[in-house]
């Protein structure tokens, strides 16, 4: 592959069995997928799992690239946070992902790596994860008095309010949205699919998917 | 009659350019040591003349401004020269998306300008969204915040596009009257 | 209404609002400043005044459609915001791209990190105080955004490297042009060099400012220049090449005392590194494809969709549904001018991302604004802005 040139499987393999023997109570599971390390840790052991990830011999993952949240509403515990570690020594990266529900809330990894502050700001401001001893929990990205969060799977796309200056009151103001044109969402189900999706149908009459075409360019 | 090149008058070029009347401010000033004009012609002219933006660049239209402004598409040529105060420009250039945590500055800027004042939206994401007109931080258009004289299409619009709306923004000030009405 | 007068202690600091319209804020930054006389305390950025909700919007769309708000992400260095998304998308695809597009690839990626250079150069100069270098900067630039016109038809926003390779060929005779930059290029910088590298003046504005030792830079999550300033030798496209820069021969510039001006001279080297990238490009490029040949990655031929019923199915269900992408998560990294950007992409089997985050090496950078500013007086807070190479496009997304 054009990707990851350096990646040798067989270390990253050997770190994640090293990871799963000297933190077992704290991991709830971890997995090689796609070329890289996941490990899946329990929210109360998110602080002592990172300063082992970033002071330990073996692991040495002293940067912490990247904390980012994600919503998955059909789950019981629907966000994930996600911490993603470099390792400059042994050139590896891994993820470590702790999963909570709503107004749950993790403890904060300033303490482990400064630079956590900001992003763990950002996971608030945009899903709501409250961080336990945060120095400074407030919003960054969104608006000072912004109500709601807003990557989470049921914002709407187009937010709440909107806003305006209104000429009476000589300043900016947020009024409901309402837009000219609604945002088209392109769903593929056809009106004249009928109830049953075209089950009755005979195999070559079926309408085109875009995974029928998977086949190599004839030359 | 064609495009005459300066380097190389004849006199029927002369004549032609005489009948004109560019020459014939410079005839009218040595025959008569003054020259007569309307008060709004002038003020129009001095107005345009020198039209002095101040430097708000949002986002990526900022880059396409800064490139008007710099070694190619020179803007100084014009007269126009950025200004980093509002209390000393006349036109305020939004180059950029509008979001709505920055809009309540950008109306601040706007009323710290002295009259006449005007104001050129720059690139699709200031003229009504653009790109991200479905957004839920974004003002839908800067017009909803400030009045606007020129809107300049693009994403971003080239540099000479925007030296394009800038010289449409000088039209416009050519045709206002401030005297007779 | 009775006014209140409230002595104030000769120990109170000043907070000093170093607004959202600023000419050196490099966008919308709300900068507040504590300040004790002309010495700064503490310096909080309030960022956010850029935040266009992309990656909300990209949640909407299908791959090749939200490819276009990577271009906006940074818009100084857009070519290599668009790389690392098709790279992730490539990941999650597992396809391989065709050799030819990889030289144009990485050519094209090391002519934005010229551009992105420039427009640091230019800028960062001009904050501190030398105008002219703007200027010259910006007239390299022109010639660079020529390329990117003639290229993909968009002076900026070129939406050229789509998953897969790159969206056409390159135009005949742009191979020749480039080259011909690249010579001119040289005495410029050349140019830049003797403005400033020895200037007295540059020297006692950027010599022991901002100073970041090699454990506050891991610390912090600098990455690019920030990190190679202070002595820490690592460079992705050396350390986990990507595309065909294994194949290539170029060194990495290390700077010693972590200062501002460390960071001068490594940017400085990077782009004579990067001419040296191009012209390697430019001579070993293999002729070929341009994009995978894989039907469902890419669209067909227009002639052929114009006279064949399946190729015009194919093209209309490819730009409506766009491709299905197999469910994974993946988190991709390059060297991108500023530094090490990232995509998170997370895909649930369908045409469209479920998440995809972006990670901006600038975010990191403008949170070590704090620590790396105390003790520092206001103008000091100009070069440390410029010296970390702020775009809000990518910081705020």
């Amino acid at each position: 592959m054009h990707l990851e040139k350096h990646l040798d499987l067989e270390a990253l393999k050997a770190i994640q069995a090293h990871i799963d023997a000297k933190q077992a109570s704290h991991l709830v599971s971890s997995s090689i997928d796609c070329r890289e390390l996941n490990l899946v840790c329990r929210k109360q052991f998110i602080v002592p799992l990172l300063t082992f990830l970033r002071d330990d011999k073996q692991c040495q993952f002293k940067q912490l690239i990247d904390i980012s949240g994600a919503d998955y509403p059909e789950r019981k515990d629907r966000f994930d946070v996600v911490y993603h570690l470099l390792s400059l020594s042994n050139n590896q990266r891994i993820r470590v992902r702790v999963q909570v529900g709503e107004g749950v809330k993790i403890p904060t990894a300033v303490d482990v790596f400064p630079c956590a502050n900001w992003y763990e700001r950002e996971v608030y401001d945009m899903f709501g994860v409250a961080f336990e001893g945060h120095p400074d929990l407030r919003r960054i990205l969104s608006d000072y008095d912004f109500d709601g969060f807003p990557l989470r799977k049921d914002f709407p796309l187009e937010g709440k309010v909107e806003m305006f200056y209104d000429e009476a009151e000589k300043r900016c103001v947020y009024r409901p949205v309402n837009l000219a044109q609604e945002f088209r969402h392109f769903d593929q189900v056809s009106e004249w699919d009928g109830v049953g999706h075209n089950a009755h149908l005979a195999e070559e009459d079926k309408p085109f998917s875009m995974n029928d075409f998977t086949a190599e360019v004839k030359k | 009659m064609g495009i005459i090149n300066p380097n190389t008058l004849t006199a029927d070029n002369r004549a032609e350019i005489q009948a004109l009347g560019q020459d014939g401010i410079q005839q009218e000033l040595n025959n008569n040591g003054f020259l007569l004009t309307s008060a709004d012609s002038l003020i129009n002219w001095a107005r345009c003349g020198s039209l002095w933006p101040m430097t708000f660049g949002l986002a990526c239209c900022a880059v396409e401004m800064m490139h008007a402004g710099a070694s190619r598409y020179d803007l100084d040529r014009f007269g126009v020269v950025f200004r980093p105060s509002p209390r000393q420009s006349d036109v305020m250039i939004i180059a950029g998306t509008l979001t709505n945590k920055m809009a309540p500055a950008l109306r601040k800027l706007y009323d710290q300008m002295p009259e006449p004042r005007f104001v050129i939206s720059m690139g699709s994401c200031s003229n009504g969204g653009g790109y991200y007109h479905y957004s839920y931080s974004v003002v839908r258009g800067s017009d909803r915040i400030v009045p606007v004289d020129i809107y300049v299409p693009g994403c971003p619009p080239t540099a000479e596009a925007l030296v394009y709306g800038i010289l449409q923004l000088q039209k416009k000030i050519k045709g206002q009257r401030t005297f007779a009405r | 209404m009775a006014t209140t007068v409230r002595e104030i202690s000769l120990n109170e600091n000043m907070t000093l609002n170093f607004g959202p319209q600023h000419p050196a804020a490099h966008g919308v930054l709300r900068l507040i400043l504590e300040m004790d006389g002309e010495v700064i305390t503490r310096a909080d950025p309030h960022i956010g005044l850029l935040h266009r909700g992309s990656e909300k919007l990209i949640e909407n769309k299908t791959y090749v459609q939200a490819l276009p708000y990577f271009d906006r992400f940074d818009y100084v260095s857009m070519m290599c915001h668009e790389h690392v998304f098709c790279l992730a998308t490539e990941k999650l695809l597992a396809i391989e791209v065709p050799k030819r597009a990889q030289y144009i690839r990485v050519m094209f990626s090391e002519l934005t990190r010229l551009m992105n250079h420039l427009l640091w150069l230019g800028c960062h100069a001009f904050d501190v105080g030398a105008m002219s270098v703007l200027l010259y900067a910006f007239r390299d630039r022109e010639t660079l955004m020529d390329f990117y016109e003639e290229v993909s038809g968009a002076r900026m926003h070129a939406n050229y490297f789509r998953p897969g390779g790159v969206a056409k060929d390159l135009p005949e005779g742009l191979t020749d042009k480039i080259a011909k930059f690249c010579d001119e290029f040289e005495k410029h910088l050349q140019e830049y060099d003797n403005l400033l590298s020895n200037n007295r003046i540059w020297k006692q504005r950027t010599v022991d400012i901002g100073v970041v030792t090699g454990d506050q830079a891991l610390a912090w999550g600098f990455t690019g220049a920030m990190l190679r300033g202070s002595g820490i030798a690592w460079d992705l496209r050396k350390s986990q090449p990507y595309e065909c820069y294994d194949e290539l021969d170029f060194d990495v510039p290390v700077g010693k005392n972590g200062d501002c001006y460390d960071r001068y001279l490594v940017r400085m080297e990077e782009m004579g590194q990067s001419i040296k990238l191009i012209r390697q490009c430019l001579a070993k490029m293999p002729a070929g494809p341009v994009k995978a040949q894989n039907f469902k990655v890419s669209p067909p031929a227009r002639d052929e969709m114009k006279s064949s019923m399946e190729a015009l199915i194919h093209h209309f269900k490819y730009f409506t549904e766009g491709f299905h992408v197999p469910a994974g998560e993946v988190y991709v990294a390059i060297e991108a001018p500023k530094g090490e950007t990232g995509v998170y992409l997370v895909s649930q089997g369908g045409p469209k991302p479920y998440r995809c985050k972006l990670r901006a090496p600038g975010f990191a950078h403008l949170q070590g604004l704090d620590f790396m500013s105390r003790g520092h007086m206001l103008a000091d807070v100009t070069t440390i802005i410029g010296t970390q190479d702020i775009v809000f496009g990518e910081i705020d997304r």
